[in-house]
């Protein structure tokens, strides 16, 4: 009886060569890319045109959850305090990029470049809320919007009389946001941050190698929570914008970031209910299946490059071979088939010790070559094998350039930028996602919103510019 | 949040970190005339101060500081005596001044450099930047890259 961990290539459904596999997908592929359309995108109306949207919201995470609304065809108005601004614009490299004055009155400060993708297509005003003519104007802002976004601590916009509380008394259809840190509840009043939502929710904790390796918990170095608890905030308001379709009534969201991280921690919460066991981190090794992680090899990419985080680090290389066939397969091109006999179910494998001793073999054989060849010899024998990229690399990915993921565009404000945000969230065929701009700078369009939209005659604009109250 | 400590006395704004300053109590030296304050701090809220105590000793160094009518010429992380020392350094990259390029890495214009004020009504100040217009250097630069067949696509 044959082995029935022995795949044959001829007895498995599908192509058997690459001709074979090319002309199979081409009438998907073709059908793809004439509905898809990478880079006609403007010609295509957007999904949620029609609403609008206020955005009262700093940083990243609510931000970000506003942006999806604008990239989908929303029409957003950001409110930021004057003068002093969404302070994301401060919190990015170099401090300080030059790109535009951030208002009169500190004309030789900028903003800078990580605000970016964070609050796109939008109309940026200025409003100091604790002034007595910003309450008429917001609630003239509100009674014209489908709903508001915003991040300030519990209870402060309720205390100002402009929470979910008073403003539905003035537009029973109105959807209002709170995203921050805690939510009510026993830590009402701890404000927020990425790192903090990492940690509080117990993601750090698993992330990250062994203290036996010499590892911590660990921290994502990109604000990965603030991006998703962003997108999950949007969820919640598409599904508040169907309910109203509905009822004609609104809803109050309240979003808790560090509850919203909870979501990535998986099986962790289940695993410790119904066993007791913690869960422990295992760094770039799973600990569920094996080979499944990520080596490292002895030889840069690009081993004559200045930036060290080309020339040190562009060493590792993702490696997958979990099943039997597949791990036989990788055993034999590090020409260790002893590991093979040594580990030829998964159930030994996946263990501790056996995971210890295979990666070392795995690196080992990897200690004379690229990371660029070992993906190579690994792929060409049929093994998953994909290099760690860096930001470089994402850039020059055909892959991503052909779906349009990341692309330059000439932004009206930053002039050449290269974008991904708004296109790396899934393509829709009849209602793209668009980026129309970046930012613009604080209070851009205040006449455009304060006169043009709500009729205030422009000295009275100016007026309140004067004072400081816009 | 991050306070600050705006000193009268030279016009400087010292920046506190808010991981150290969150729940924290003690005197602060000013980056630029080294005048000291007192602050106590709860929950990120200012509670008590700035408090100007000429003549003792400070706790901590501010993190960085600026004199917002001067740019940011002044004080970054790590300047000895006068901001907190960063223990783990950042490259040589991401320190110091940001590189104030016209073109971005396809040698197409882009905008990094200190602009002109706002001319606005309300400070809405315009945007579209027309780089004809607005900066005229920049374009004919721009147009000899063309001619040297230097602008990519990619």
């Amino acid at each position: 009886m044959a082995d029935p961990r022995e795949v044959r290539l001829e007895d498995l459904p599908g192509p058997k060569s690459r001709e074979e596999l090319e002309d199979m997908k081409a009438p998907y592929e073709e059908y793809c890319r004439k509905i898809f359309d990478v880079g006609n995108e403007f010609i295509k109306p957007g999904a949620l045109e029609g609403i609008r949207w206020l955005s009262c919201t700093m940083y990243i995470f609510t931000p970000h959850a506003v942006a999806n609304l604008g990239e989908l065809g929303a029409e957003i108005i950001k409110i930021e305090f004057p003068r002093v601004a969404d302070p994301m614009r401060h919190t990015s490299p170099f401090n300080e990029c030059y790109y535009y004055p951030l208002h009169d009155t500190r004309p030789k400060s900028g903003t800078g470049i990580g605000v970016l993708n964070a609050n796109v297509n939008e109309y940026y005003i200025s409003l100091d809320y604790h002034r007595k003519e910003a309450q008429e104007v917001l609630h003239k802002l509100v009674k014209m919007s489908d709903g508001l976004t915003e991040c300030y601590r519990p209870g402060t916009f309720d205390r100002w009389k402009q929470s979910y509380r008073y403003l539905q008394e003035i537009n029973p259809r109105f959807i209002y946001v709170w995203g921050g840190g805690f939510g009510y509840g026993p830590k009402a009043f701890g404000g927020s941050y990425d790192i903090l939502g990492q940690s509080h929710a117990g993601l750090a904790s698993i992330t990250g190698f062994h203290e036996d390796f010499g590892g911590h918990p660990t921290k994502h170095s990109n604000w990965c929570i603030d991006w998703y608890s962003g997108t999950q905030i949007t969820v919640a308001i598409l599904a508040a914008l169907y309910w109203r379709r509905k009822t004609g009534l609104g809803t109050m969201i309240e979003f808790s970031q560090v509850q919203a991280a909870t979501r990535c921690i998986g099986y962790g919460v289940p695993l410790y209910g119904r066993f007791g066991v913690v869960r422990q981190r295992w760094g770039n090794w799973d600990t569920q299946l094996c080979v499944h992680g990520i080596i490292i090899c002895g030889k840069s990419d690009y081993p004559d490059e200045k930036n060290p985080q080309l020339r040190n680090e562009a060493r590792y290389v993702m490696v997958s071979a979990f099943n039997d066939p597949d791990f036989k397969e990788l055993c034999t091109v590090i020409k260790r088939m002893d590991l093979y006999e040594k580990y030829k179910t998964h159930k030994e494998r996946v263990r501790a010790e056996a995971q210890v001793e295979i990666y070392q073999e795995i690196e080992k054989w990897a200690a004379d070559k690229s990371r660029s060849e070992v993906a190579r010899i690994l792929t060409e024998a049929g093994v998953l094998a994909m290099p760690v990229k860096n930001d470089k690399e994402v850039y020059e990915s055909e892959h991503f350039r052909q779906r349009g993921t990341v692309r330059w565009m000439d932004d009206p404000m930053l002039g050449d930028v290269v974008v991904q945000s708004t296109y790396s969230a899934g393509l829709l065929s009849e209602t793209p996602r668009r980026k129309f701009w970046d930012f613009r700078p604080v209070g851009a369009d205040n006449v455009k919103i304060y006169h043009e939209l709500l009729g205030y005659p422009v000295s009275t604009v100016q007026e309140w510019y004067d004072k400081g109250i816009i | 949040m991050c306070d600050i400590i705006w000193c009268k006395k030279c016009n400087t704004v010292n920046y506190l970190d808010p991981y150290c300053f969150w729940n924290w109590k003690g005197k602060v030296k000013c980056a630029e005339c080294g005048e000291v304050y007192y602050i106590h701090m709860i929950q990120g809220h200012m509670y008590k101060g700035p408090e100007p105590r000429p003549g003792e000793k400070p706790d901590i160094l501010p993190l960085y500081a600026d004199k917002p009518y001067d740019g940011y010429t002044n004080y970054p992380p790590g300047v000895e005596g006068k901001t907190r020392p960063y223990n783990c350094t950042p490259r040589h990259i991401y320190l110091g001044r940001a590189d104030q390029r016209k073109f971005s890495i396809r040698n197409r214009p882009m905008r990094a450099w200190p602009q002109p004020p706002s001319t606005g009504i309300a400070g809405s100040a315009g945007f579209y930047w027309d780089i004809k217009k607005l900066t005229p250097e920049v374009w004919e630069e721009y147009q000899e890259k063309i001619k040297r067949g230097e602008v990519r696509d990619w």
